[in-house]
């Protein structure tokens, strides 16, 4: 497709019409065969994709769907509204349907306070390890490439899974929550930092040494100013995802109020789980505001977070799930 | 160590020079000590409320009682990892993750198109439903793929179909906003002419902003099945199918030998995907 004529240099001005004539058709024809192997091969991925994962011997009759509806009734709480303040012993009170929201509010805490810890002895980690495996500072390629290959596996290891074997290691609370989003913390931060500090400018550094400055106050001077907005600002987004993530931690026993919502799923109370839900949604919301707010405070100066690393690192915020 | 170089003269006329341009403008060298203690004052927020966080939680003390002999323990259990009995088993179980995470992201995908096209102020010109559509995505967007699997496999019952519910739900709301922030970004101009030549809304859309948009959300969808592999792995933990759900046996059994095993294999496959996810985003964009 992208390969030049080179047999039309060799024809003729006479014979040049016919010669691309024939080349056009010949490159029509195979961008059609190229879309129709496309085509067989995807349909045949989304064929077998759609029998592993079971959408063909799940039967969507019309007892499921009363399943569902039964279900979703039941994860709708009976609200009064004459009684929605009352106390906590009538039902119909938004008491009652948030019964335990002082052990609730609690638990919520608990998952900040992973998220925050996590995020920031991650972060930290990551820096440090950064600027070690940046290729502008180091010129010793092995360590590069062992820290990040370390960088990928840390990535590629999914939290819950990390947070189970630790779980079963030092038993179940948020020691095992704060280890795992440590690790992976450190996996993603460690590969934007990274990628961060080898786009700076290598001009301050160098004149740094030229007056005679060390390694360190060339690190200090030269180099942590100009990547310092960004990286506070990947920070403060990973701070953002890990608070997800930490909520889901709890699922496994990890810590925070993902406990809370697999009790609930486990006594099948499903209006607390929604309870719970919703005190997560909003709980994410309120931070989210304030990182916000914080981050076009601090790093009013960069208006742009700059392309690293595609999507994933221009946007790791909506990255979604565990990076 | 930024010293001045030269001798003591050298060293004089420099300290001179610095004192004159003192006197003739005090803010140029000298930043007033509010802006001075910005830095320091966030340093030591920071510092305080993570030393808060940690001796709250009571990590350091878990960590110090038992917690690292408990660690060594499973660390030399996990070697040298162990295939198990029933290795083609494995490779089903991984096959069934990845076959969620294609469909999850297809219907995720389908479902989001309709919100990004909504959230898009090039699109949609009015304020109150963008505005409506998006706040909307960003109170669903915190929601984790476990948190709603852990709900579906109530109410679908175990098996990947719940898990390939809750990678679509999971992925609506962030792939709308993506989707919407690609639509905005568009080059209006040929819109702009397409309109100007009688154009309408549908045939506009069609003809001048689909085919600028179109690589850049095949590209987030490519992105998105690599990370929703990732989550559907852990989705089996719930009893959602696939890998998790060995992973989970294996761990619940403290077989941590092929766990390691489960684990590295799954890294392994992680790593093949997104290569081959990179390079067919690089022939896109």
């Amino acid at each position: 497709m992208r390969s030049t004529n080179e047999s039309g240099e060799a024809s003729s001005a006479a014979g040049a019409l016919p010669a691309f004539e024939a080349r056009r058709r010949q490159i029509l024809r195979r961008q059609r065969l190229e879309l129709l192997i496309w085509t067989l091969v995807g349909s045949a991925v989304l064929y077998a994709s759609f029998s592993l994962s079971g959408i063909f011997s799940t039967a969507l009759d019309s007892e499921t769907l009363d399943r569902i509806a039964g279900f979703i009734d039941r994860m709708i709480p009976d609200l009064s509204a004459s009684e929605l303040f009352a106390s906590r012993q009538t039902p119909g009170s938004l008491e009652a349907w948030f019964y335990d929201w002082r052990k609730w509010t609690g638990a919520l805490f608990e998952t900040v306070q992973i998220a925050i810890v996590g995020t920031a002895f991650g972060g930290a980690i990551a820096f440090c390890l950064a600027g070690i495996s940046a290729s502008n500072l180091v010129r010793f390629a092995p360590l590069r490439f062992f820290f990040r290959r370390f960088f990928d596996t840390c990535r590629t290891v999914p939290d819950l899974i990390l947070a189970m074997i630790l779980a079963s290691a030092f038993g179940l609370g948020p020691l095992a929550g704060v280890l795992t989003i440590i690790i992976s913390t450190t996996g993603s931060l460690g590969k934007l930092f990274s990628e961060a500090i080898e786009s700076v400018d290598m001009r301050p550094a160098e004149a740094i040494r030229a007056a005679g400055g060390g390694i360190l106050a060339q690190a200090r001077f030269g180099v942590v100013p100009q990547v310092l907005p960004n990286i506070a600002s990947y920070w403060l987004l990973r701070l953002e995802l890990n608070l997800s993530v930490a909520a889901a931690l709890g699922i496994v026993g990890a810590g925070g109020i993902g406990i809370e919502l697999q009790r609930a799923i486990s006594f099948t109370e499903f209006d607390t789980y929604l309870a719970i839900l919703l005190m997560i949604v909003g709980m994410i919301f309120v931070i989210d505001l304030a990182s916000q707010f914080i981050r076009s405070r601090l790093m009013g100066r960069v208006s742009d977070l700059p392309e690293i690393g595609g999507i994933a690192a221009a946007r790791p915020r909506t990255g979604g799930a565990p990076a | 160590m930024m010293s001045l170089a030269g001798g003591a003269s050298h060293g004089q006329v420099g300290r001179d020079l610095i004192l004159r341009a003192r006197q003739i403008a005090p803010g140029a060298l000298r930043q007033p000590l509010a802006k001075r203690l910005t830095g320091p004052a966030v340093v030591t927020i920071v510092v305080a409320v993570v030393a808060y966080c940690v001796a709250d939680l009571e990590v350091l003390q878990q960590l110090y009682f038992g917690g690292l002999d408990r660690l060594e323990r499973v660390l030399s259990a996990m070697f040298p990892p162990n295939p198990g009995i029933n290795p083609l088993g494995l490779l089903q179980a991984l096959s069934v993750t990845f076959a969620m995470a294609i469909v999850g992201t297809l219907l995720g995908a389908l479902g989001a198109l309709p919100l990004g096209l909504l959230s898009a102020r090039t699109v949609m010109k009015n304020a109150a439903i963008h505005f409506v559509v998006r706040r909307v995505m960003d109170l669903f967007r915190g929601i984790p793929s476990l948190v709603w699997a852990l709900i579906l496999v109530a109410a679908f019952g175990l098996g990947p179909f719940a898990g390939v519910i809750a990678l679509a739900l999971a992925d609506i709301p962030r792939l709308g906003k993506l989707f919407g922030e690609a639509l905005e970004n568009v080059d209006d101009r040929p819109a702009e002419a397409l309109r100007a030549a009688g154009a309408g809304w549908l045939q506009t859309l069609r003809l001048a902003v689909f085919p600028q948009v179109a690589p850049v959300w095949l590209s987030q969808c490519l992105y998105f099945l690599e990370q929703n592999f990732r989550s559907s792995a852990v989705l089996g933990i719930v009893g959602a199918g696939g890998i998790g759900f060995e992973l989970e046996e294996r761990i619940r059994i403290y077989a941590f030998d092929e766990v390691i095993f489960i684990v590295i294999l799954f890294v392994v496959s992680v790593g093949v995907l997104d290569w081959v996810s990179e390079r067919l985003r690089a022939r896109l964009v």
